[in-house]
This record gives C-alpha cells, sequence and structure tokens, in this order.
C-alpha cells in the first residue's frame, strides 16, 4: 500500500524524474524557489533514485516511487512546480 | 494457449507471460501437491546466444487458497538474481557443463524462495541455483543429470526446482486461431476443407518453469492431510501471478532498465484457458492485473461465454441444440468460477464457496489415479482437471466439449448434448517430450543443438 503524506514541502526538489502518463520523461533542475543549499537536513530524506508520477495534472496528488515502494504526496503547490518544470519553465 | 501471449499487454512481455500452472497431488509423495508455474512462452531452444532465463525484474508468486474466500491465505515467491562470471566473454558458456556450479557456465542464475502466510514473511532458502538452459550436445551434455542438480530440498518437507523445461501443454494454435477451425472437423466447417490431423503447435518449444512440491499440511486451513473428498478443508484453490514494478526507468550508464515503486500484478494464470477464450480482448489485461477474489465482474463471460455463441455459427447444422440453449452456462461457472458442489458428482466436490473466482481447485483429498484418464473429471478420473489440472490433462478437448455443452446436464437435466459435442477435439495428441516419474515431472527441454527447424508455407 501506498504512504500517504498531507503536503510534503520538504520533499526534495532536485533531480527528481517527472514522469508523465505518457511514459516521457525529463530531469528537473531546481524547480522550487527554496536555495538547495540552504534547505534544513531531513534526515528521512530519499538516499535513491525517485520517480515522481502526476497523473493528473488539476490534481493536488503527486506520486512518488523508489525502491519497491510509493509514497503519494497531495501538494498542490509541489504539483504545480513540478508541472511547470516540465513545461520547460 | 493455454495463457501463451494471451493478452494484449503481456503478449509483449513473454518473460512475465504466465502460460500454464499447474496443481496436482503428487503420485511420488501422495501426501504432498505438486504446485507448477510456467513462464515465457514458445522458447525455440536454439535462441542464443543469449538463452531464456527468468527475469531478475519480475516477482513470480504462486497463491493457495484455502479458507473459502478466495483470497491467497499461502503465498510462494521467487525472486532472480543472474550473475555473469567473465564480463569479457560473449559467450554464454565457455565450455562443456557438467555440473550446475561449474564456472565455465558464464551467465548462472539463482533465486530465492519466500513463505507469506498469515502476515508472517519466511524466507525458506536463498541463492538456489538454476541449470543452464539446455543449450547443445556439446556444451550441456548430460542435461539430466545437470538439471537434476536442481532440484534442491527446502525447510518443512518441501521441495523446489526453477528451471528450463520442454511443453508439456498440446494445442493446434493454427489451426484454432484460424477462425476457429478443428482441423479433424474442417469439413463441417463454415469455410469447408478436407479433414486433417491436428497439429501440436508447441511441441518443439521450451518453457520456463517454477516447480514446488508441499507437504498438504503447509497447504490446508487448520494444517491437516484431508482424507474425505466431500470435507470442505478439502479443497485448495491455486493461481500463480507475475508481476513488474510501477514504473521501469532506462539507465543510460548501464543501458539496462531499472525498476522502482511498488510490484504491480501483469500477469495471471489459474483455469487454463478463462483469459484465452472466455474474456474478451478489451478486458484481457485488466483481468491479468486482478485478483481471483474480484472475478465476479467477468461472470457474464462465464455465464454466457462468446465461444459457445460461435460453435454453431462456424459448424452449421452440427450443434442445434446449443444454439437453441438460452439459459447461463451454470455448468461452466461451477467449473470455472466457485468449484463444483456436492451432489453433482457423486463422491466428489471441490467446491470453495460462492465468491467468484478464477483458481484450479484441487481436492487434495482425491489420491493420484494409478491409470490416468488424461480428460480427467469428464472421463470419470476424479484426480483430473478440473480438479486441480495435471500434466498429462488434455485440457483443450476437457474445455471444448464443456464449452460445447457435454457438461450442461450436469446442472441441467432437461439438456441432451449434441451428439458432436462429446466428439470435438483439435486433433493433437501429447507428442510432447516423455514427462519424468519424479519431481519435477515436467520433460526435459529441447536442446539448441538438435532442434530442427520446422517449415513454413504462406499459401
Amino acid at each position: 500500500m501506498p504512504q500517504e503524506a498531507v503536503r510534503m514541502s520538504e520533499a526534495t526538489r532536485r533531480n527528481v524524474i517527472i514522469a508523465g502518463a505518457t511514459g516521457a520523461a525529463v530531469v528537473a533542475g531546481a524547480a522550487g524557489s527554496a536555495s538547495a543549499a540552504t534547505r534544513r537536513r531531513n534526515p528521512r530524506r530519499a538516499q535513491e533514485p525517485v520517480v515522481a508520477l502526476v497523473e493528473d495534472p488539476t490534481s493536488d496528488e503527486l506520486t512518488l516511487m523508489l525502491g519497491e515502494r510509493e509514497v503519494v504526496v497531495r501538494d498542490r503547490d509541489l504539483v504545480l512546480r513540478l508541472l511547470d518544470a516540465a513545461g520547460g519553465f | 494457449m493455454s495463457s501463451h501471449r494471451e493478452a494484449p499487454e503481456i503478449a509483449k512481455d513473454p518473460v512475465a507471460d504466465g502460460t500454464d500452472t499447474y496443481a496436482f497431488v503428487s503420485k511420488e509423495n501422495p501426501d504432498s501437491v505438486v504446485l507448477i508455474a510456467n513462464f515465457i512462452p514458445l522458447q525455440q531452444p536454439n535462441g542464443g546466444p543469449n538463452f531464456y532465463e527468468f527475469g531478475d525484474d519480475v516477482l513470480y508468486e504462486i497463491h493457495v487458497s484455502n479458507a473459502g474466500t478466495s483470497e491467497a491465505d499461502v503465498t510462494f515467491q521467487f525472486r532472480f538474481r543472474t550473475e555473469i562470471r567473465n564480463p569479457d566473454t560473449f559467450l554464454y558458456n565457455t565450455g562443456p557443463i557438467s555440473s550446475i556450479s561449474d564456472e565455465t557456465w558464464n551467465r548462472p542464475q539463482f533465486y530465492s524462495v519466500t513463505r507469506k502466510s498469515g502476515g508472517k514473511t519466511r524466507v525458506l532458502a536463498e541463492k538456489v541455483p538454476c541449470p543452464p538452459c539446455n543449450v547443445g550436445v556439446r556444451s550441456t551434455p548430460d542435461y539430466a543429470a545437470l538439471a537434476g542438480q536442481a532440484v534442491r530440498a527446502l525447510p518443512r518437507g518441501m521441495r523446489v526446482f526453477a528451471g528450463q523445461r520442454a511443453d508439456a501443454f498440446h494445442v493446434d494454435l493454427g489451426s484454432i486461431f484460424d477462425l476457429g477451425a478443428l482441423r479433424p472437423f474442417n469439413e463441417a466447417h463454415l469455410i469447408s476443407m478436407p479433414a486433417m490431423d491436428g497439429r501440436n503447435a508447441v511441441q518443439s518449444y521450451n518453457v520456463h518453469s517454477i516447480a514446488l512440491e508441499v507437504p498438504i499440511r503447509e497447504l490446508t486451513r487448520d494444517g491437516s492431510t484431508p482424507s474425505d473428498p466431500l470435507d470442505p478443508k478439502a479443497t485448495i484453490g491455486v493461481w500463480a501471478t507475475a508481476s513488474r514494478q510501477k514504473s521501469r526507468v532506462y539507465d543510460r550508464k548501464s543501458g539496462t532498465f531499472e525498476g522502482m515503486g511498488p510490484w504491480k500484478q501483469v500477469s495471471r494464470l489459474g483455469n487454463p484457458l478463462v483469459n484465452e477464450v472466455i474474456v474478451p480482448m478489451s478486458r484481457k489485461d485488466k483481468w491479468n492485473s486482478r485478483n481471483p477474489k474480484g472475478d465476479k465482474v467477468f461472470d457474464k463471460y462465464v455465464y454466457r461465454p462468446e465461444l459457445a455463441g460461435l460453435l454453431p455459427v462456424l459448424y452449421p447444422g452440427v450443434f442445434p441444440n446449443l444454439a437453441a440453449y438460452d439459459k447461463d452456462r451454470a455448468d461452466l461457472h461451477a467449473i470455472l468460477h466457485t468449484g463444483i458442489p456436492e451432489g453433482v458428482v457423486p463422491g466428489f466436490a471441490n467446491y470453495t464457496g460462492p465468491v467468484a473466482a478464477d483458481m484450479l481447485r484441487l481436492n487434495v483429498a482425491i489420491p493420484p489415479s494409478a491409470e490416468e484418464n488424461s480428460l480427467g473429471l469428464v472421463g470419470g478420473d476424479a484426480a483430473g482437471f478440473p480438479n486441480g489440472r495435471r500434466i498429462s490433462d488434455d485440457v483443450v478437448t476437457i474445455e471444448l466439449r464443456a464449452v460445447a455443452g457435454v457438461t450442461i446436464p450436469l446442472v441441467d437435466p432437461s439438456f441432451t448434448p449434441d451428439g458432436a459435442a462429446g466428439a470435438v477435439t483439435d486433433g493433437t495428441t501429447d507428442t510432447n517430450a516423455p514427462l519424468l516419474d519424479v519431481f519435477p515431472f515436467l520433460g526435459l527441454p529441447g536442446g539448441g543443438y538438435q532442434t530442427v527447424p520446422g517449415t513454413t508455407e504462406a499459401s
């Protein structure tokens, strides 16, 4: 079963692979406005590759897949940042 | 068939494609059940230099339901890992492989076996070796001995084997999928042709098999070994699945794909031929992704099978009684989705409750037959399909005849089957490799060097 978090504002925004429903993928750079260098260290931060999936661009739901599990995040702001990054902004 | 390339999506993913599932009480050890799941269909034995192997990125499972809920109460998981011994050669083997541990086998594969039940997970074995593929007389000179080394004991009286085997299924694929033709009945077909013998399309191909011998007490709900066939605890449901991780990303550095995320089921197989010829094409991929306990949504295809409607059309005038039968096929529903309740076949039942679910249903209290009838229960042999499924059961003929109406009188005595219903066959016989008398029972795979290519005709 997926783990679910309500908002995950501390989710890493660097080196996130954005995969749409079509399977097309791009690697986003710094998608957020916060500086990665100044971000507070989260001891639970993933240390492995992560696939992010926005199945419905109109929703607030983001699925993060890593290892043999997935985390479902509800964060419309993060979804919009990823969608913007996917659009090249 | 019975589930080789049976759905659009899994046809593109042969490593995860389950082809046949078997469940029967062992003739060798009658206190044990043999569970076999075959994958990777239609392997040409000479298909090197990269010979066939299980997917390291696939989760293979065999499930057993024993509590009447059609949910998996016991699951055996198999996870594979492949090694390359010599990274500087293109060769599968750098010399004859005489022992399963020979360094000359350059691409050995190993696997783990895990048992899940009641919320507990127990690793039964790790780094169990598979045998190599049967490459040829120089590379694998004594294949029987080599593969025999891959039969391994597991805790609690179990045995396991995973590796290449000869496909034991027989069917005339070329004819059946050419507008439902059965060569022996060619003359009666809507597009008439001279009658001829069937051709076993699978006889020269290999598969990859996972075989498990498990004491009956390890599979029943109360740890007993039932002796009364009418004891509800005597029947278990069995099916096999393959799963892949939810996402797959290309790793540019290694040139391979890496899976990420939870496992998602992409292949399922209980009763033979169900997803193949009962479920419509638009629903087949969905069927593969679901668990048996949710099969009520597929009831309508079992109650009103398309094939039963096609037979009278394809063979005009041959099946008038079947054509006139307008009731739900409660016989097929019992055989495929609930099991046969007590009172239908004297002294026999394999009913697992009202939950519609596609599973092989094996009554473990029925001992192995001294003389097997390949027509199983409809041939008077209660140890065969649809009581579980033995390797030698002629499931194509059994299911063709059932769909044609021979089993309707079991639930509706007012129906008289058409004369042809009891004679329908695709005309194939078991021309596959001989079966073994001992576990894992499936025949030795054809060798690459020994393979003689077939012929093709365009018209």
